[in-house]
């Protein structure tokens, strides 16, 4: 599942995790840690939207 | 003595011997659709059977009401009592409250008529004419408990109105009192409102009163009044228990759709509880259990009944639905029966409250938001002339600032639309304003609650200062705080303690209303933080070892240049649709499924897209205008020293705190290393797309000012976007034009990183920043706070370091 930075349009790509933030592939959105914010722009979560 | 009205066949008691009297509501213009189009048609026959369908079905008098927008009442009025009268056995009740169409239409009846109605709105001049006419054509009379304060909501002051009414009716008059129909009024039970709970004992209670000091007199209610905003079905079964509960107090006439009143044998004792639960207020979740409990009510007659919607609820869908057309006939009807602050603080305003609910759960989009705001506020702005005066007396002031040196206002006017029309009186003094001005209006105003707005972190810095001054002046309102750079944690824990009263950070605009109706309800409290509350990512490499062999890139040219000949339309290819569509304009996908979102995208966003794009190009309001240049430099710790003719400009940057430790200048080569070569760019829109925009507030075009505001952002970000490919291409980094795609996630050598941004926060670089590339030759200029002006204007240094990302200071 994909989900999509409303703020700067990066997407978080379960399949491919988030480098940035220290997330492996395979982890899907809603299992994100805590305090987990858009690698990019630093947007928090709730500022994601379903892109899939 | 008993009360009776007769029509050319047939006299009826209006005390029925098993009450009550059904008066048939459909003949009317603003409750049936089949009727309106009719009259709109001047098709009578067809309005005759409307007429003749509810005596089928059980009307044993017919109220006619043809009063509409663009009609001649009177002439109406004639044209269908002369083929009514005629034709239909049950008596009429002529619905007007004006006095020249009632002594037009009562000398022809052949009949003892009634008349809807008689109040004292007006302080009895019409009552006194209506009363005559009553007298002099024996006819009855419907009196609503109406004065010049409005609709009495509770029984004493129902109680007191029909006194009153009843003094003048009968002992000025003449009239008897079994002429009289006491309509107490009817409010509706179902909008949650929390201050009308009790209104059908209200009502019920006011029966009994009037009922004991006026004897004979009789009653009437438009019973469907107490179930406005819910369900048909339910609404069926809520209506049948109020007429039934009316009468055993003592009602013995109801207006009614005649087909829909359901025997009270026939409702099931569960459903009894529900409907009883919520007249009385028996519980506070009676409303929320009657909901629940009818959720999956069956609706027989759907159709039939979006085609009877009452003017009221037409209005509740037009705000609803953010629908402005027609809502000049909508209320002009509404007020024959409304005075209009009434038809705002009872019917706009719950409807608007319902629209900040579906939007809080996620059930609609901002941008519908704004569309029921300006149907709202064009609601109000066409009952204004008919209001004697403003009245805002007890109405909660509020007064709105951006802080000095700041020139965003999208927040702050957002906070202003979703404020103003939610009924609160809102002072909305502008942008850059000291704290020194904020004091002096906040007193010289007498507002209740101060709302403060900033987008910069500066402006945040400010406004805690600015709270310190607050509490040193005396002010004694409630601080409200937005803006982008906010925190829970900075309102908490370093604003909120240089001030006495609360001070309330609101992520938005409906936390700002939020936040003002806990003001009103005397709970509202400064915003509050826990420690251990888990703190925010930092993303980002932990460790990073820079390659310090890479070499400069070769650059065209030294110095700066300008450029005022860019393709506008260009720039829309360089566009970040999600940021802005999603972002931007609020058109989130949430809780709608992947089809549903698809069709609004394709539906309603890419048209309102190409609308918006082809105006903007159509119109010039795009003015893209570039200052840029490349210059010798050499970073030197912290700092770049960049060479130029004017002299060396010095750029402080700040440093990570935490591993890595990044900072902007580590990607520069130092003296040692042979120095580097750097680009900077400023880039704007230019002025006039902010003076459209501006336009657009200012005539209350909520929708359109946050489309094309948002537009303005993104594509002053897609210039950017656009300018800095142009300089990696120029600098040998990059080939040709590539993807957007992988623009967004930095896909490219490189980096550009804006100043006012994560890796730069601090505004004060754009001083040697403007001497360097001298951006008020393409009309920009900086404020106290180092901002540029137009807002639709960016800038960035350019490094061109492969290792060269985005991070946070």
């Amino acid at each position: 599942m994909r989900y999509i930075c409303t703020c700067c349009g990066y997407s978080y790509d379960s399949d491919k995790g988030d480098e940035m933030n220290h997330v492996l592939p395979g982890i899907d959105f809603e299992d994100l840690p805590e305090g987990w914010v858009c690698p990019l722009c630093y947007a928090e979560r709730d500022q994601f939207d379903c892109l899939d | 003595m008993k009360g009776s009205v007769s029509s050319l066949y047939q006299s009826v008691e209006l005390h029925q011997e098993i009450p009550p009297l059904l008066i048939g509501e459909r003949c009317n213009p603003n409750g049936s659709k089949a009727f309106r189009e009719s009259l709109l048609a001047e098709d009578w026959d067809a309005c005759l059977k409307v007429a003749l369908d509810q005596e089928a079905r059980g009307a044993q008098v017919l109220d006619l009401c043809v009063a509409y927008a663009g009609r001649d009442e009177a002439a109406d009025m004639v044209q269908l009592t002369q083929l009514f009268s005629g034709s239909c056995r049950a008596p009429l009740m002529f619905d007007s409250t004006s006095p020249e169409t009632l002594e037009k239409v009562l000398p022809l009846y052949p009949g003892r008529a009634i008349i809807n109605s008689i109040n004292l709105e007006d302080g009895g001049d019409n009552l006194d004419r209506i009363c005559r006419l009553a007298k002099k054509y024996g006819a009855g009379v419907v009196a609503l408990t109406i004065n010049s304060e409005g609709m009495a909501l509770t029984s004493e002051k129902k109680l007191a109105v029909a006194r009153e009414i009843y003094d003048l009716a009968v002992n000025k008059h003449q009239l008897r009192p079994h002429d009289i129909l006491f309509d107490l009024l009817t409010f509706t039970v179902g909008s949650g409102d929390e201050t009308m709970r009790d209104a059908a004992i209200e009502t019920l209670e006011a029966i009994k009163l009037v009922k004991q000091e006026m004897p004979g007199v009789g009653f009437t209610l438009g019973i469907s009044n107490i179930s406005f905003g819910l369900r048909p079905a339910a609404r069926k079964v809520l209506n049948s228990i109020f007429l039934h509960e009316a009468v055993e107090v003592g009602l013995n006439t109801a207006i009614v759709d005649a087909a829909k009143v359901l025997p009270y044998a026939t409702i099931a004792e569960e459903d009894r509880n529900m409907c009883i639960d919520l007249l009385f207020n028996r519980n506070p979740d009676a409303l929320m259990n009657f909901i629940d409990h009818f959720e999956q009510a069956k609706e027989e007659d759907g159709d039939e009944d979006t085609e009877t919607l009452l003017p009221e609820e037409l209005l509740h869908q037009k705000v609803l639905n953010g629908d402005k057309d027609g809502l000049e006939d909508l209320l002009t009807t509404l007020r024959g029966r409304w005075r209009p602050l009434d038809i705002i603080n009872n019917l706009l305003v719950p409807a608007m409250r319902e629209v900040g609910e579906l939007f809080g759960r996620g059930d609609l989009l901002l941008p519908f938001v704004l569309q029921s705001a300006e149907t709202m506020k064009k609601s109000v702005v066409l009952l204004e002339p008919y209001m004697e005066k403003l009245a805002d007396e007890g109405q909660t002031s509020v007064l709105l600032a951006t802080v000095a040196g700041d020139v965003h206002d999208i927040g702050k006017n957002l906070v202003d639309i979703i404020l103003s029309n939610n009924g609160y009186k809102v002072h909305n003094i502008g942008i850059k304003v000291a704290a020194e001005e904020i004091i002096a209006r906040a007193k010289e105003l007498d507002v209740d609650v101060i709302g403060l707005s900033g987008l910069l972190v500066k402006s945040a810095l400010l406004m805690k200062d600015n709270l310190g001054q607050f509490q040193a002046a005396g002010l004694s309102q409630p601080i409200l705080l937005g803006g982008a750079a906010l925190t829970t944690k900075f309102v908490a824990v370093d604003c909120a303690p240089h001030f006495d009263k609360p001070v309330v950070y609101c992520a938005d605009a409906f936390a700002g209303l939020k936040a003002i109706r806990e003001f009103e309800a005397g709970k509202l409290l400064s915003t509050h933080w826990e420690e251990g509350t888990v703190s925010r990512n930092r993303p980002g490499p932990q460790q990073e070892i820079l390659d310090r062999s890479f070499n400069p890139p070769d650059v065209p040219f030294l110095g700066r240049k300008v450029e005022k000949n860019i393709d506008a339309e260009s720039l829309f290819a360089y566009l970040n649709q999600a940021a802005l569509f999603r972002g931007r304009w609020g058109y989130r996908r949430g809780k709608m499924s992947k089809e549903e979102y698809e069709e609004l995208h394709a539906k309603t966003v890419l048209p309102l897209y190409q609308r918006l794009k082809e105006q903007s190009l159509n119109e010039g309001w795009l003015q893209p205008q570039v200052t840029y240049g490349y210059f010798d430099c050499v970073s030197h710790g912290d700092t770049v020293k960049v060479h130029s003719d004017s002299g060396e400009k010095v750029f402080s940057f700040p440093r990570q705190s935490n591993t890595p430790g990044l900072c902007i200048a580590d990607y520069l080569r130092n003296k040692e290393e042979g120095g580097d070569k750097v680009g900077f760019f400023v880039v704007t829109l230019g002025q006039e797309l902010a003076e459209q925009t501006k336009v657009l507030y200012e005539s209350d075009h909520y929708h359109d000012y946050l489309m094309l505001h948002g537009l303005g952002v993104e594509l002053t970000d897609a210039l950017a976007e656009y300018w800095h490919e142009k300089m990696r291409i120029e600098m040998g980094i990059q080939e040709e034009r590539g993807d957007m795609d992988a623009y967004v996630a930095q896909g490219y050598q490189g980096s550009r990183y804006g100043f006012g941004y994560p890796s730069c926060p601090d505004l004060g670089a754009h001083e040697p920043l403007f001497e360097l590339l001298q951006p008020d030759e393409i009309g920009i200029s900086l404020t106290e706070s180092f901002e540029m002006v137009p807002e639709m204007s960016t800038s960035a240094i350019v490094i061109h370091h492969p290792q060269a990302k985005y991070f946070a200071v």
